[in-house]
């Protein structure tokens, strides 16, 4: 165990957590993310029992969960296992595939609402240029959002993940605090 | 004036507001300009040339006269439409373009100078001294012509944006908008319903109509109340759809809080972009006057906004009022009025054999001549049988007729069409595509027919997407069409005003026809037709009509009006979408950027990033003391930085070296496993692009890194290859600049400092990891890092790459531990000094005029193998090429050495035949102890030793230069193998 602290995206020694009205923005600093490409040799795997999803779409195994980012390339997500070496590990399940860790290279935060639907489709409306009607639960994609690079993925009808690059934290926490403050007087 | 009975004003409560600093009251559901008619104003501004006091035309977004200043500081905001400004309690507006009291506004002068303005004066005076223009003419002008004044503050309000999706756009909500947004709501098809009012209705609101034998309101409410009930519409009050854009992309701006006196915790207004599959356009008409001398006198105004502001708003701009048409229209505004009790002087109708349609005098045949009443209408000549006569009115209602509002189906170049039945252009058939024109803006004007054409378009539109819609049962409605009788503008000697914002006449478009200003395009720059924040849309029809006239020609020959965005005025700051000062852009932190924070480091913008430029020290007083500090320290102890914003991207498959060997213009295929490689990319054309290093890993597996600035470039550039030119490759890629916290740890005692963070039994010794060697290890304790000996400084030098979340504690880490080794951390600042002492090129080098060989590179360029650029770096142009990159010193160590300086030799003259080339970096060196610089000098390789001239002829800097090797430093190298 390393005896260096590290800090979150946002500077800090714990993850950022806010709630808005309806809406709860928490910074997932303890998610692993390893990337994963097909060689042009390799079969379709299915790491640590993960059924690899089709564009445009999320899909969720025991612990660990991917979204696709390409052709034959996927995010790989493993809960609560940031501090490990996780990319090594997927490796050894995913012979002949490419595998680059990806922990730090993004922040995610997940938004979730306690009111259903709609506040996290309000505050889409408000952040991205996506047709919250066609982006349901299991959908993920890349888009942009306030000149930032975003992958979003809807883990559920009232649960949402906005990911960006990590250096970019502070901006994306800031958008996401104005748009979901302004929204909290409005109603859902 | 008292108010009229009825309206939809709520009595029960006031609303105080101020205009010009009177105390004033009205109602909720007033427009500032309903309120001021209520309080008998009607006088609200000056014309834009001529100063002309001018009162209401309109009364929706058309208006041309009203234009106001509201609120006051910072928001401040000009050219608002009284007509379309929501009254609010404590709303403060002023009128604008006035030197003293509104009344006796002293640039009235320019009144009587008319002469002097006709159309095109612009072009015709002020033509000598050319000097006096920027002096004295434009101020003169701005000042005299000028609308509403800025603030010149920032605005203070918040602004927002969003995105919207739908099946179909309903834009407008009147009789056209309602039946289709019914229509299409209850198919369950995505709606949104956008209107710009914020009371939905439209047309209906203004009007004594039943439907099915009820007043129209009742109508309107029931369906407001079923589509707030369907989950599937989505209703936009105070939303203006501004433009019809690519791709069934509709841009509309929403007035949150412009009808609130601060906005509070919501935006002042949102940018939407609306995506529709399809829309329809339900935007109504805009009557149009008729051009008669005098006829801007304040009173007399459109007969439909007469009507409106009665039946809505309950006030009449006069006791007595006289109507002016040439069509059934303009009698019922005089049937609605009288039905209130305002005393009707008379309908003049220029068509033959009328008969009055109520109890009022008529004028059949008639025309209004001339008007009188400079701050305020008081009698109208009326011209009938050849014979004149005066009558005494305060207002008088004026219908030339209506145009559809086609604006938005003409933003793709779309060409509306002249129907001579109706009178006016209709939209074209060409317009946006899925874009469907409904009800009035479609000539369908009569009640009746804009409730069927707004349900049948809907029942259209979603049968197109395959949705099945039902047409709703409509209200019995009046369905009475009235042909306006061809009366453009009733001929006359004075002044008869077309374009009331321009201040644009009958006699200024004869003028411009007389100076052969006639195609359209022409006669709007000549007279300033159609221009401002109305865009002509009172305007542009009559004009034609009147040039058409001139030429003889027909309408439809003369030319047409076609409309871009935005429909009406939309602010920059909604445009902008709220990003202001820090948030125009993102900024990008580095790992240690918190650490550097707070050791008070001055940061400095590279590209997205913030990086830290340099560390001050108490006692420091002038950046330099700082920066000489620690390229000193770095060179004699060890320096950390945080370098991870050079870009870096994973490269794996089996093919990987091969795709390297082809990017890189030197071998990366050949490169053993656990070294690294100084790579050089080279663009097409074989001029130097950027440069790195290529760590390999694993057989199958590198690192490369790219220049900070060119990061994205290198890696979109990178996918190109991969995706497009060699796809049969087995390569995969992904970006890890982010993932990876790296600093670089350089000077003598690099390797010290690094034997007490690595975990045991990592070997790093000179022995068993010597120059340009990487590996993977673990330091601290088990943290999983990367190393590299690579060196920018010349120094012995390392960089050290941890999971990004470890950067703050690994530099502090460095610096603490580091202390008795001199450890210290330097920013971009000494980054360049210690780069261009060692004569490493840079961004300053790779400028995009430079080939590998100027750069001293050229035998990098490998024969062996073939690699994108190589072939044309070979090209004879730049063989020829003998400017090589040298060193510079000045002789006199005193002098400076600026980046930029072009260089010559000794006794030469200076210009473009004699320059020899250019210094591209500079810096002061505290280890040679004066500026140096790095430049390309023709033949500069065979010239060591030369003294040369540096010219920098912006401040008549002449010094003179010795030529000598870009390596101020270890030219050997010998440090960097130590």
């Amino acid at each position: 165990m390393t005896d260096l602290t590290p800090i979150t995206a946002l500077g800090a020694s714990a993850p950022a957590d806010q709630h808005f009205g309806p809406l709860r923005i928490s910074e997932n600093a303890d998610m692993a993310l390893a990337s994963l490409a097909l060689r042009r040799t390799a079969d379709m795997p299915a790491p640590m029992g993960l059924e690899l999803p089709a564009p445009g779409k999320w899909s969720q195994g025991q612990g660990v969960a991917a979204f696709w980012t390409g052709p034959d390339q996927w995010m790989i997500e493993a809960e609560t296992r940031a501090a490990e070496d996780f990319a090594a590990e997927l490796a050894s399940h995913a012979p002949g595939c490419s595998i680059t860790e990806q922990t730090d290279a993004w922040t995610v935060f997940e938004i979730a609402s306690d009111r259903g639907d709609a506040p996290i489709r309000a505050l889409m409306e408000k952040l991205v240029n996506i047709d919250t009607g066609s982006f349901g639960p299991g959908s993920a994609t890349r888009t942009g959002l306030h000149h930032l690079s975003v992958f979003l993925v809807r883990r559920a009808e009232d649960r949402l993940a906005v990911m960006t690059m990590r250096s970019m934290a502070r901006d994306l926490w800031h958008v996401l605090q104005e748009t979901a403050r302004r929204l909290k007087g409005e109603p859902a | 004036m008292t108010r009229l009975s009825g309206g939809l004003i709520d009595r029960s409560r006031s609303l105080n507001f101020t205009f010009d600093g009177r105390k004033l009251a009205g109602h909720p559901g007033d427009t500032l300009a309903s309120a001021l008619l209520a309080n008998d104003v009607r006088l609200m501004g000056r014309s834009f040339k001529y100063h002309r006091p001018r009162g209401l035309i309109a009364a929706g977004s058309e208006e041309p006269n009203a234009l106001v200043e509201l609120r006051g500081g910072a928001r401040q905001e000009p050219n608002t439409r009284a007509t379309v400004a929501e009254l609010f309690d404590g709303l403060d507006a002023r009128s604008q373009n006035r030197i003293g009291s509104l009344r006796f506004d002293l640039l009235g002068v320019n009144d009587l100078l008319s002469p002097f303005f006709a159309a095109g004066f612009y072009y015709k005076t002020f033509m000598w001294p050319k000097a006096f223009w920027e002096k004295l003419y434009e101020p003169a002008i701005r000042r005299a012509a000028g609308l509403g004044s800025l603030s010149m503050q920032a605005d203070p309000d918040p602004y927002d944006k969003g995105f919207l999706h739908c099946d179909l756009l309903v834009i407008g909500g009147g009789a056209a908008g309602l039946a289709a947004a019914q229509a299409a709501a209850r198919s369950g098809a995505r709606v949104i319903l956008a209107d710009e009012d914020f009371r939905l209705g439209g047309r209906l609101l203004a009007e004594t109509h039943l439907l099915d034998d009820a007043p129209a309101a009742g109508w309107v409410s029931g369906v407001e109340e079923e589509l707030a009930s369907l989950p599937n519409l989505r209703i936009m009050r105070r939303t203006t759809v501004f433009g019809a854009f690519d791709h069934g992309i509709y841009g509309a701006v929403e007035r949150v809080a412009d009808h609130l006196p601060e906005p509070g915790d919501k935006p002042r207004q949102t940018l939407w972009r609306i995506t529709a599959k399809r829309a329809i356009l339900a935007a109504g008409a805009v009557e149009r006057h008729i051009p008669f001398a005098n006829n801007d006198r304040p009173g007399i105004m459109l007969a439909g906004a007469m009507r409106a502001f009665a039946n809505r708003w309950a006030v009449s701009p006069a006791a007595r009022v006289a109507i002016f048409t040439n069509n059934d229209d303009g009698h019922r505004t005089a049937i609605d009025l009288a039905a209130k009790g305002v005393d009707i002087a008379g309908v003049i109708d220029s068509r033959d054999n009328v008969t009055t349609m109520g109890s009022y005098p008529i004028f059949a045949g008639g025309v209004v001549s001339d008007a009188k009443g400079r701050l305020g209408l008081t009698k109208i000549e009326v011209t009938q049988n050849g014979r004149s006569q005066w009558i005494e009115c305060g207002a008088l209602g004026v219908s030339g007729g209506w145009n559809p509002n086609l604006h938005l189906a003409s933003h793709h170049r779309g060409r509306p069409v002249w129907d001579e039945a109706l009178q006016s252009f209709v939209p074209a058939k060409d317009g946006p595509p899925g874009l469907i024109v409904a009800g009035a803006a479609n000539g369908q004007g009569s009640t009746a027919a804009a409730l069927r054409s707004g349900a049948e378009a809907a029942v259209q539109a979603l049968g197109e997407l395959g949705i099945t819609g039902a047409l709703p049962d409509l209200p019995q409605a009046e369905d009475v069409v009235s042909k306006p009788h061809a009366l453009w503008h009733v001929p006359g000697k004075g002044r008869a005003w077309v374009d009331f914002q321009n201040d644009v006449t009958v006699k200024d478009i004869k003028l411009a026809h007389q100076e052969n200003m006639r195609p359209v395009e022409h006669l709007k720059r000549w007279t300033t037709l159609g221009m401002a924040t109305d865009q002509g849309k009172t305007a542009n029809v009559t004009a034609l009509a009147i040039m058409s006239e001139l030429t003889g020609k027909p309408i439809p020959e003369t030319g047409t009006t076609i409309f871009r965005p935005p429909y009406s005025g939309v602010s920059l700051s909604v445009l902008g979408g709220g990003n202001t000062a820090g948030h125009f852009r993102p900024r990008r932190l580095t790992p240690t950027h918190h650490w550097a924070e707070a050791q008070g480091a001055v940061f400095v913008e590279v590209g997205p990033w913030m990086r830290a430029q340099y560390f001050p020290r108490p006692g420091e007083t002038h950046w330099r003391q700082t920066v000489d500090r620690e390229v000193l320290a770095t060179r004699e102890g060890v320096g950390i930085c945080d370098v991870t914003t050079l870009g870096k991207v994973d490269v794996q498959g089996a093919d990987a070296g091969e795709f390297l060997n082809r990017l890189y213009c030197n071998g990366m295929k050949t490169l053993k496993t656990g070294m690294v490689r100084y790579g050089l990319m080279l663009r097409e054309d074989g001029i130097a692009w950027d440069d790195g290093t290529c760590a390999r890993l694993a057989e199958d597996h590198y690192v490369v890194t790219t220049t900070t600035a060119q990061a994205g470039p290198v890696y979109r550039h990178m996918e190109f290859a991969r995706q497009c030119l060699w796809p049969e490759m087995d390569v995969q890629l992904i970006s890890t600049t982010d993932a990876w916290a790296q600093v670089s740890v350089a000077g003598p005692n690099a390797r010290r400092l690094l034997e007490r963070i690595v975990d045991e039994g990592v070997d790093i010794s000179n022995e068993a990891f010597p120059f340009m060697a990487c590996k993977g290890l673990t330091i601290c304790g088990g943290l999983r890092a990367r190393l590299f000996r690579i060196s920018f400084s010349g120094e012995l030098a390392y960089e050290v790459a941890v999971p990004t979340r470890y950067g703050n504690a690994l530099m502090q880490r460095l610096i603490e531990i580091g202390a008795d080794l001199g450890a210290t951390p330097y920013g971009t600042e000494a980054l360049g000094a210690l780069r261009i002492e060692k004569g490493h090129a840079a961004g300053n080098e790779l400028n995009g005029q430079t080939s590998p060989q100027m750069l001293g590179m050229g035998r990098m360029v490998s024969t062996k193998k073939d690699s994108i650029g190589a072939v044309m770096s070979r090209r004879e142009g730049l063989a020829a090429d003998t400017r090589r990159l040298v060193g510079l010193q000045p002789v006199d160590s005193a002098q400076p050495v600026l980046a930029g300086m072009h260089l010559f030799t000794d006794s030469a003259a200076q210009n473009t035949e004699t320059d020899q080339g250019w210094i591209t970096s500079a810096c002061y060196s505290p280890h040679v102890g004066s500026a140096i610089g790095l430049g390309f000098l023709a033949r500069g390789d065979e010239r060591m030793g030369e003294v040369i001239t540096g010219a920098n002829p912006l401040d008549q800097q002449q010094v003179a230069l010795r030529v000598v090797s870009p390596h101020f430093v270890d030219p050997d190298g010998g440090r960097l193998r130590d």
